[in-house]
């Protein structure tokens, strides 16, 4: 029912928006109509917020329909379900297994306003001039295409990009440093036989692989010529590895979902795994001591960002621009870097957040007052710092991407091999 | 008068027929057609080839995961047997008031309503390191140490699936033993049999029909799980589902159909097999 | 056997420790959903309260549990009528012994043994080959019905199993059409079977999961929702949830119940005035 409803509508719009934008382009024209508006959006539960939704409701009068799914689920809808979404809110690796399905279109860079003020990343790929670039993934390599019906991904910018970025974040290990008990400083503590039965990883392939990787080198055992695009060899040596740890016990149980690391923490199943930030923050939430780890091999990191279904066009295209100049325009900013990711455009977030907020998380500066969630809990005291330091030693110490490989679909049948083994 | 009878069951059976082509039969022959097909990353590819196949044969995995399952569905099987041939004996026979019958029948019915996610997850908190399983034990010191086998190991999977699949024992084995005509027993018993040889050479023999029913459903909700394996190995065990689901998750569809044609094939047999001891129109 | 034996307290403890094996994580969960504010889904308790069960009714960060829930129920409806109407005729489709009707119990069977995440992938894969739209009323409703449609269907069999013939021959003898006979002797009779096909075709509905996760498309149905809550939710409110879905269960069985034991009362006494009008 609702679905003869929206294709109706959709028809009725698209004749409208059409004659509207071709008169007059001033989006003043259609706020009347934009009310009926419904954009349905999926993705990761780290971005699809309702209370995003709502502010949008708010800010832009459209709808924001969410549906959080896992990263698995996610690439499997934007690559199979191209109607089912008019958004996807994707991470960069799933983005390169998806643009050659021609499910997404590109996005025109001259509509949206803060693009010169996004960080360097997710352009050249540079932090700083002086950066140089992490192996995998990086989200500038697939973040462009040549032009509106491009396949393949440019080298530089085109003013076309795949995704605009919104959320990113360096992923380390986190440990319970309460049960530990002494300092950890590499990544090949995770198969420290000292934890057995007491580790655990990620079951998503393609950033578990990149955690075994950092893993094996940080072992000596495996030099790899690039982490991010494994030979056939390479993969087998790192599944074997992890393999043979995985039947001497080591690992307590993987994880799959946010929760399930979370729980794996707070009742001390595991003391040492990979993990991502806001569940070191929901594990603290409970008064139990977890710390982000910084290593000396650095960190492994990730990007997500916004792109729009093909099938968009007319008024819920343009609507769709709003919200990303909206998003871009420093709330969902601020809500976001206050879980302790970064957004693509700091400068505009720094607006909704308070100098102790910002001190805090992008300049780690110790804090001068309580740290609160966006949802309030209490997530940091006065004088606490943040694991890892600020913006730039954080995200300026990445020693690789998640990635997606050419070697991606040998790598996943051995990945579901080394699980069911 | 004899064809009429014929076309007039095809009408009344026709949309049961139309749901089980639409929804049984095209599904199985498009997962047969696609276990033959190419994947990419992200699509399938309407090309012949074998390579599912000989991946799938090629891996010593395949067969450890297989000899898992079987291994599952035994395990399983023989504990739901014994508790639920025990608990409907108890019901048929040793509970002489009707209304008492039908309400702990009930009883035992009622978890089956609820969702299965939600009863696998309620046994983490039970059997964690920490949880209240482990501290029992600790407080009355028959343990020092948590024992780490009760969660993400063999032992929670086939406890979660014999909590879960019990009463799917426990109804038909019930439903055959009601059945069984009072005087038979009676007759064992005055012809001087014990209680424990009535029920051998008596009651035993007769609920096989109950036995095998129940075992054909735990035998195949067992077989073709995946979820529970999953939440509670913490992903650390696999069965053929948990392989199948894999692959889906990470958008090997050929590959996922190729193992659930051979997941199907060795249900099949096993159900062929089984089907051969009863005949279930009748003793339903 | 009617003196209680030893084996009769030996049973009875079984079947206690059986009853709490049941019901023991239920209960552990249903006591975790009482925890404080500060709850995580595992022991120890912090506090106790009522919140996470207010939490429940107010908006989560992610998800839509209400939306979900609706969607679970219509769709629970949906299967149950279809259920009921299909294994009905399909009852008495099957005591014609059609030509061909082995094969179609076989098909039956199979429907009922094959692993659900088979149908879920196969109708998944069709769908998507044939460019349709995977949507829990359509893809999803057709995947639980072979799941449902096996258990209606062995019900009605064991219904006609049981059927007195003599019923039917008595109404036909009386002069009543074919469709009288079904319409005022046959249906009132296996009525409160309908009602345990109905309950079956609700439930089993209400709680599948293998068999929507791939054909339930853009909108969660409340297991789906339940599984999607684990990747995002890490409080108890997913534990108030457990405990609202198994009362809910609850109540739908004791609806159920109820229609049965009222419609049982009805027919005593019209069974009564009929003996007085004859």
């Amino acid at each position: 029912m609702s679905k003869m409803r929206y294709s109706r509508r959709a028809v009725l719009k698209g004749g409208a928006a059409a004659v509207a934008a071709s008169a007059l382009p001033a989006p003043m024209v259609w706020a009347q109509e934009i009310k009926d508006i419904t954009l349905r959006q999926f993705g990761t539960g780290v971005s699809n917020l309702n209370d995003v939704a709502n502010k949008v409701k708010e800010d832009l009068g459209f709808t924001l329909e969410m549906t959080a799914l896992d990263s698995d689920s996610v690439t499997q809808r934007a690559a199979t379900q191209p109607d089912s979404f008019d958004i996807a809110d994707i991470e960069y690796w799933i983005c390169k297994k998806v643009w050659p399905t021609g499910n997404l279109q590109a996005m025109d860079t001259s509509k949206i306003a803060n693009y010169d003020k996004i960080v360097g990343i997710f352009r050249d790929g540079k932090l700083t001039p002086e950066s140089t670039i992490a192996q995998g993934t990086a989200p500038h390599s697939v973040g462009f295409v040549d032009g509106p019906g491009g396949t393949s991904f440019a080298t530089e910018e085109t003013g076309w990009m795949t995704l605009i970025p919104t959320i990113y974040n360096a992923d380390t290990l986190g440990i319970r440093p309460d049960l530990i008990g002494r300092p950890i400083e590499t990544w090949a503590e995770l198969l420290n036989p000292e934890f057995k039965g007491k580790a655990s990883i990620l079951d998503i392939s393609s950033i578990g692989i990149m955690d075994m990787a950092m893993v094996c080198e940080a072992m000596g055992e495996i030099q790899y010529g690039d982490k991010g695009n494994m030979t056939r060899e390479e993969i087998d040596k790192t599944m074997a590895i992890f393999t043979e740890a995985k039947k001497n016990g080591q690992f307590r149980a993987f994880w799959k979902t946010f929760d399930e690391s979370v729980n794996l923490m707070a009742s001390g199943e595991v003391v040492i795994q990979s993990m991502w930030s806001p569940a070191i923050t929901a594990v603290k939430s409970r008064g139990i001591e977890c710390v982000y780890q910084p290593l000396k091999e650095g960190y492994r990191s990730w990007g997500g960002g916004i792109g729009l279904s093909s099938s968009l066009s007319g008024m819920e295209l343009d609507a769709a621009y709003e919200y990303i100049n909206w998003y871009l325009s420093g709330w969902v900013g601020g809500y976001l870097m206050r879980q302790g990711y970064y957004s693509a455009v700091p400068e505009t977030s720094k607006n909704f957040m308070t100098e102790n907020e910002w001190g805090y998380w992008f300049e780690g500066k110790p804090a001068t007052d309580v740290i609160t969630s966006p949802t309030g809990d209490v997530l940091a005291q006065a004088g606490e710092t943040r694991d890892g330091g600020s913006f730039y030693d954080r995200m300026g110490s990445v020693a690789c991407w998640n990635a997606v490989m050419d070697e991606n679909q040998y790598m996943v049948r051995k990945w579901n091999e080394f699980i069911a083994s | 008068m004899l064809k009429n009878r014929h076309i007039q069951g095809w009408l009344q059976a026709s949309p049961l027929t139309l749901i089980l082509i639409g929804f049984l039969i095209l599904p199985i022959i498009t997962i047969v057609v696609v276990s033959f097909w190419q994947a990419t990353e992200f699509s399938i590819i309407p090309a012949f080839t074998l390579e599912n196949y000989e991946f799938l044969f090629g891996s010593p995995v395949t067969y450890k995961v297989f000899f898992a399952t079987f291994k599952y569905a035994a395990i399983t099987w023989a504990l739901t047997l014994l508790i639920g041939f025990t608990v409907a004996y108890y019901l048929a026979f040793h509970i002489q008031n009707q209304t008492t019958q039908i309400a702990l029948f009930l009883l035992c019915t009622i978890p089956f309503w609820t969702s299965n996610i939600i009863r696998m997850i309620s046994w983490i908190p039970f059997l964690g390191r920490n949880g209240i399983a482990n501290s029992m034990l600790q407080s009355w010191g028959v343990i020092d140490q948590p024992l780490e086998w009760l969660l993400y190991s063999d032992f929670s999977v086939i406890l979660a699936f014999v909590h879960l699949y019990t009463l799917f024992m426990v109804v038909p084995i019930f439903n055959t033993m009601t059945r069984i005509d009072h005087s038979l027993i009676e007759a064992a018993r005055d012809n001087g049999a014990s209680g424990f040889q009535t029920l051998i050479h008596v009651i035993l023999p007769l609920t096989k029909p109950g036995i095998m029913i129940g075992t054909i459903f735990v035998l195949t909700l067992v077989m073709g799980d995946f979820i529970t394996v999953r939440f509670m190995s913490g992903s650390q065990k696999a069965n053929v589902g948990r392989l199948i689901s894999n692959d889906i998750s990470l958008l090997q569809y050929p590959s996922a159909a190729a193992t659930a044609v051979i997941l199907l094939i060795t249900v099949l047999i096993v159900i062929g097999i089984l089907l051969r001891f009863v005949d279930i129109r009748k003793e339903l | 056997m009617e003196k209680k034996s030893k084996s009769f307290y030996v049973l009875t403890a079984f079947f206690g420790l059986f009853i709490l094996f049941l019901y023991g994580p239920t209960l552990t969960i249903g006591i975790l959903s009482f925890q404080g504010p500060g709850g995580g889904l595992t022991f120890p308790m912090q506090g106790t309260s009522l919140n996470w069960f207010r939490e429940l009714f107010q908006e989560q960060a992610v998800g839509d549990i209400w939306g979900s829930f609706r969607r679970s129920f219509a769709l629970g409806l949906m299967v149950m009528v279809t259920t009921v109407v299909v294994s009905v005729m399909g009852g008495f489709a099957f005591r014609k012994r059609f030509a061909g009707s082995g094969i179609l119990f076989y098909l039956i069977i199979a429907s009922l043994v094959i692993p659900s995440i088979l149908i879920s992938l196969g109708v998944g894969l069709i769908f998507n080959q044939f460019g349709l739209k995977i949507h829990w009323a359509t893809s999803g409703f057709g995947s639980q019905l072979t799941w449902t449609l096996p258990f209606g269907l062995l019900i009605m069999f064991a219904v006609f199993n049981r059927f007195d013939k003599s019923f039917e021959e008595a109404a036909r003898d009386q002069g009543a059409s074919p469709w009288q006979t079904v319409r005022y002797v046959v249906l009132p009779i296996i009525a409160p079977s309908l009602i345990g096909v109905g309950l079956f075709g609700f439930t089993l509905s209400y709680d599948e999961f293998a068999r929507t996760l791939l054909t339930a498309g853009s909108y969660n149905t409340l297991p789906l929702e339940i599984f999607g809550m684990t990747t995002n939710v890490t409080t108890p409110v997913i534990y108030a949830l457990g405990t609202m879905t198994t009362l809910f269960s609850l109540l739908i069985i004791g609806a159920f119940l109820l229609t049965v034991w009222v419609l049982g009362k009805r027919r005593a006494r019209f069974g009564s005035d009929a003996g007085k009008g004859v």
